[in-house]
């Protein structure tokens, strides 16, 4: 409605965004985690035409464990798979794993964290409990739990949209373990922002609440759930890695994490085949580390009051 | 002056907020004590009238003010708008009606403006939540009305510009606009023209007087500017310490003020007084007791030059001396 009535805004909307971008590219740190995510997002987006489809025991091309060459850049597996074509492939399941958590975790953490805030009273209290409760519980219990309960809703071994029930699993169990880091934020910073005078205008002028958090608090907090939801995906992708290493990963479509568990499991450490560990281990830090890189550039851009001064 | 009864009424309006103890008091289920914000006053608005609320800083008026607008709740007394108690009226439908008649021009125009909405989305909140227009078209035509009304002509350069695209004087324009786009009967002004240069005071306050002249709507404006207060309205009410302690028509209480507390303010104006009729008063001694610690007796007595036994015993209550001039003072009779 506003948009239509307004022609003008979505121009200088823009050109706002434009800035935004040009002061955000500005920082070193953004920079480089931009190219690096980039890079990963296109190995993502198309493993099967970079590396061919996924190599399993039977399609192995490769001798067992066999160092990097030119033939396999970064040597084979146990069985003679081919570890960059596993990595290519991995980078699709861990970054969709993490975003898709992210995504939970946010839209989890800011609903509570702004209720809480907004509300106060016996809904903060009761709200922060159940936020306690989740910032402490281990993810790896709460994902026995609720693992059981997921393939039941889902229903074991039907793929959705390409991706396995128990990948599901994760994302579920991260986005239920990582929200109440966001919530809290979420909800000290709606503390202050409903003390502000915009928000009593908004009352006289007969908002409801429910308007008052989505149009006067929300946009006010996108800035923080920006740069925090960067560092939840970084969050995330450490959680997916130690989950699947822990042997929850789906060894028919492996992330990162299942690669290291499947190196391990091979012996690879004491056979010292370094490329096996090490090709999925150096992935999971690049990609957390850009993501960090994101998050604290955004934090600086939003928030010009917290920059160092060099 | 148009006046056909009262459009509001405050009925010895007391807030307290409670004050926030240690936390030794608060195992020992000690009372920390309250904040006599309001504590206890009448005042009337007539319709099409503007009454100045003076006083200095934390006297309470920006709290008389919340609680006229419903943003805050009063501890005791009562808010009458056109004679139904609106004290006790809560939630967002059953305030709709009264939001649509009495609306607020905040303080701080720089705070009151959400910096990531459009002076139409902030122009037109109102419009939206009241339920006022029925579509677009009437949206941007009541939004126009009340941005020109405002002084921002021509209202389509301003529709799609953000608050930090503005100087101070049209950021409290778009408040203006903001408050006046309901066509309200009345509005709380608090402080409308402190943050602004004196060239551009002059055009906001003539903003506010044409809204009466043209509209009949009342205005409780809140200054702690006495000759401010003696140019723009019909009457003065002179707030201390939570309390109103005098009251009258604007000539009479800047020209023949009867309380001690008044006569201080009007002597430290340069501007109204001439030598021949400035009292032979000491000036101001001390600060404004916290509103914490009220004193007994008279709150202006500690800083009061004519002070004497009574002041420091009982509280006086106002008491008439003159046509609609009410002072509260043991002197005034
Ligand atoms: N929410 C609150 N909780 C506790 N005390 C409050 C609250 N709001 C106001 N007060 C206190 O009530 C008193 C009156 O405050 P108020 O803001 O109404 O004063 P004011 O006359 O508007 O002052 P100023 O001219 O500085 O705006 C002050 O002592 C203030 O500290
Ligand atoms: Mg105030």
């Amino acid at each position: 409605m506003s948009e239509s009535s307004v022609p003008y805004s979505t121009h200088r909307r823009v050109q706002a965004f434009k800035g935004f971008l040009r002061q955000f590219l500005g920082h070193g740190g953004a920079q480089l985690g931009f190219v690096c995510l980039v890079c990963f997002l296109v190995l993502a987006a198309v493993p099967n035409i970079l590396v061919g489809p996924l190599q399993t025991a039977v399609n192995a091309t490769g001798d067992f464990l066999v160092p990097p060459s030119g033939q396999h850049l970064l040597g084979t597996d146990e069985v003679g798979r081919d570890v960059l074509n596993l990595v290519v492939h991995g980078a699709r399941i861990s970054l969709t794993i993490a975003l898709l958590a992210t995504v939970i975790s946010l839209i989890v953490g800011a609903t509570v964290g702004m209720t809480a805030g907004y509300f106060g009273h016996w809904a903060d209290v009761w709200l922060m409990r159940l936020t306690d409760f989740f910032f402490v519980v281990p993810s790896f219990v709460l994902a026995l739990v609720i693992t059981p309960v997921v393939l039941e809703v889902m229903g074991r071994g039907r793929d959705i949209l390409g991706f396995r029930p128990s990948i599901f699993v994760i994302i579920v169990v991260i986005g239920l373990t990582s929200w109440a880091f966001v919530a809290r934020i979420v909800r000290s910073q709606t503390l202050s922002l409903k003390e502000r005078t915009f928000v009593d205008r908004a009352r006289v002028a007969g908002t409801s609440n429910l308007s008052i958090m989505l149009k006067h608090i929300l946009p006010n907090l996108v800035p923080q759930i920006a740069a925090n939801g960067a560092l939840v995906v970084a969050g995330a992708i450490y959680v997916e890695t130690s989950l699947s290493f822990l042997g929850l990963g789906d060894p028919l479509q492996p992330s990162w994490g299942t690669l290291l568990a499947l190196a391990q499991r091979a012996g690879a450490a004491s056979a010292g085949a370094w490329w096996y560990l090490g090709a999925p281990g150096i992935c999971v830090l690049m990609v957390s580390l850009s993501f960090v890189l994101i998050g604290n550039a955004l934090d600086d851009t939003f928030n010009p009051r917290r920059r160092v001064i060099p | 002056m148009p006046d056909t009864g009262d459009i509001l009424r405050l009925e010895n309006l007391e807030v307290h907020f409670p004050i926030q103890g240690g936390l030794f008091d608060r195992v020992l289920g000690r009372p920390a004590g309250v904040v006599r914000a309001v504590d206890g006053i009448d005042l009337t608005i007539g319709h099409g009238e503007i009454v100045a609320l003076v006083g200095e800083s934390g006297s309470g008026k920006t709290t008389v003010g919340r609680v006229i607008t419903k943003l805050a709740q009063p501890t005791a007394g009562r808010l009458l708008f056109e004679g139904a108690d609106m004290t006790s009226v809560r939630g967002l439908s059953a305030l709709r009606p009264y939001r649509h008649h009495v609306q607020m021009i905040f303080q701080d125009a720089y705070q009151a403006l959400n910096s990531r909405h459009t002076v139409f989305d902030i122009v037109a909140e109102p419009l939206r939540s009241l339920r006022l227009v029925e579509n677009d078209a009437q949206l941007t035509e009541r939004v126009s009305e009340a941005l020109a009304a405002a002084g921002l002509n021509p209202p389509g350069d301003f529709f799609a510009r953000f608050p930090h695209e503005l100087s101070g004087g049209q950021r409290q324009r778009v408040v203006i606009a903001g408050a006046l786009a309901v066509r309200p009967e009345l509005i709380v002004a608090d402080e409308p023209v402190s943050m602004l240069d004196v060239s551009i005071r002059a055009q906001i306050l003539q903003v506010l007087v044409d809204l009466r002249d043209k509209h009949n709507m009342a205005l409780l404006f809140i200054t702690h500017d006495l000759p401010l207060a003696w140019l723009i309205a019909d009457r003065i009410a002179v707030l201390y310490l939570g309390k109103l302690v005098e009251i009258g028509s604007a000539d009479e209480i800047t020209f023949n003020p009867r309380h001690p507390y008044t006569v201080a303010l009007r002597d430290a104006t340069p501007q109204i007084h001439t030598d021949a009729d400035r009292s032979k008063l000491p000036a101001l001694q001390g600060e404004v007791p916290s509103a914490a610690r009220v004193p007994k007796g008279c709150r202006f007595h500690p800083r009061c030059p004519l002070a004497f036994d009574r002041c420091r015993q009982d509280e006086p209550p106002a008491i008439e001396v003159g046509p609609q001039h009410l002072s509260a003072c043991w002197l005034a009779n």
